[in-house]
């Protein structure tokens, strides 16, 4: 090895202690280096439009190089998909606004009273260990860090750190990423039916009506215009009306039959690995989870999201031995990989509102 | 030089991930810096280089500073491996370089409480690092020398 110069020696060592420095800082969440990357910040995003701009066409090439089957095959994806959710749209809509209604009758938070922020996403981590985008909205419109983060989807992220006019929202697929949900199960068994004892001989009484109806001969008062088409032949129909008993019947869906909810905790594995519940219960009571059952997040007086922020559905349970409680893989509804505008619920929980 | 680099890395560079992996100019700046000066000029060139690189990052502020300094600090026990390095020999350093480079920042984030990124991705990222350098490292050896000086401190 050859000798180092003093000089230079000195500069690592400097150097070396205030990145260990900084970094002890950092990890303190000390202002002071918020300040460092602002300003840095304010010298370098006019360089970085600049590139944006000159490689802009470049990078417009390599997606027409690299993505154009893709972008063919998904856009045919998207119409059918468009055709098939569209009817369906309509309906989910009433459903939720139903349910904020009864919400809100009943005093209970729900997602339309907490105010909202879009932003654009403006640029992706230039990091290959890192899962995080920029927004065009900071603390100037009242974002905070830990606010949840979510497109039209679904949940999306959320707010790690907050600059005047910008934030950085760490994404649902960061290791880092750990969020209280909770799993709708559905269990599919049948509801009790009660029957009054004493009218339990269910009876069914058939009827046969005779409906008669008489020709229609339809008149013009057009010259030379006979409207034969409009003639309905005399026919006699026979209709068949079965009129169920009176005996009260009370159908109760047995408590297993309803929605069930289990809480877990949601944890991001990198951009190659879906991201997975674990904590569930393992009870009985539950019943067995499947494939399909929806993610959704479960709020509380600790948790960063508001409950009920639709995160993804279940596509793979892994069971484990004991009580350890399965661990789900789960298909998230946000696609993350190609996000362009977002939405910052202002929503923190009640641990965290300071009283001014 | 740094700046230029770190507006392609953040804009470019970001956009187009072979694989899913996205090439890394940094690291090939500061792995060049140390194959071409050796690794005391290389250490101080990666340090420098990585406290701008850590500025546009969400992870701590000097971690990736250190962790330049060490690729570059690697890259310049090169001459110490090759009797009579060739510019071939050079590139395969840079490269080679460039993926232990890449592996080192999972490793330092784990060692301040990142753990979630160790993973065998780590592997991947790695190669296709050191693959997309292995190309650029003629020009970025060449762009080194112009750039830097050996008088840099001192």
């Amino acid at each position: 090895m050859s000798i180092l110069s003093a000089k230079r020696k000195r500069a690592i060592a400097l150097l070396s202690l205030t990145s260990i420095i900084l970094i002890t800082l950092d990890l303190q969440g000390s202002a002071s280096t918020s300040v460092l990357r602002g300003t840095f910040g304010a010298y370098f995003r006019p360089i970085e439009g600049v590139a944006r701009v000159v490689t802009r066409p470049i990078s417009n090439a390599w997606y027409g190089i690299t993505h154009y089957n893709d972008l063919t095959e998904e856009n045919n994806l998207l119409r059918e998909k468009i055709a098939q959710q569209e009817g369906a749209a309509v309906a989910a809509a009433a459903s939720v606004r139903l349910s904020q209604e009864l919400l809100a009758l009943n005093g209970l938070p729900t997602l339309a009273g907490i105010n909202s922020v879009s932003a654009q996403v403006i640029g992706d981590s230039p990091s290959n260990f890192s899962q995080t985008v920029e927004i065009n909205q900071g603390s100037d419109s009242g974002i905070k860090v830990g606010m949840p983060v979510m497109n039209a989807a679904g949940l999306v992220g959320k707010v790690t750190k907050t600059f005047t006019r910008r934030s950085i929202v760490m994404l649902i697929t960061d290791p880092e990423y750990a969020l209280s949900v909770k799993v709708i199960n559905n269990p599919k068994e049948s509801p009790n039916v009660i029957n009054d004892p004493e009218a339990a001989a269910t009876t069914t009484s058939s009827t046969s009506t005779t409906t008669t109806v008489p020709t229609t001969q339809a008149t013009s008062n057009i010259p030379g215009f006979t409207p034969g088409a409009t003639t309905i032949p005399l026919n006699t129909i026979n209709v068949t009306v079965s009129i169920p008993s009176l005996a009260p019947t009370l159908t109760v869906p047995i408590s297993g039959a309803l929605p069930v909810r289990e809480t877990g905790i949601l944890e991001g594995r990198g951009p190659t690995r879906v991201p997975i519940v674990r904590f569930i219960d393992s009870a009985q009571r539950f019943g067995t989870i499947l494939p399909g059952a929806p993610i959704v997040t479960s709020g509380g007086s600790l948790s960063l999201a508001p409950p009920d922020i639709v995160v993804g559905t279940v596509t793979k349970v892994n069971d484990r031995l004991g009580t350890a409680g399965p661990i789900l893989e789960i298909n998230l509804v946000a696609d993350l990989t190609n996000l362009s505008f977002v939405r910052i619920l202002l929503y923190q929980p009640i641990t965290e509102r300071v009283t001014s | 030089m740094s700046s230029v680099l770190l507006a392609m890395q953040t804009t470019l560079l970001n956009d187009m991930r072979p694989f899913g992996v996205m090439a890394h100019v940094m690291v090939l700046f500061a792995a060049s810096a140390g194959v071409v000066y050796g690794s005391e000029i290389g250490a101080l060139a990666g340090l420098i280089i990585g406290l701008m690189y850590d500025s546009v990052l969400t992870t701590p502020l000097g971690l990736a500073s250190l962790v330049l300094g060490a690729t570059a600090y690697i890259a310049g026990a090169f001459p110490y491996l090759v009797r009579d390095s060739s510019w071939w020999s050079k590139i395969i350093a840079v490269a080679v370089a460039s993926a232990i480079g890449e592996i080192l920042f999972p490793v330092a984030q784990a060692m301040v409480g990142y753990s979630g990124w160790v993973q065998w991705r780590v592997l991947t990222v790695a190669l296709v690092v050191g693959v997309v350098n292995l190309v650029f490292a003629p020009v970025m050896l060449l762009l080194t020398k112009w750039t830097l000086k050996e008088t840099l401190v001192g």
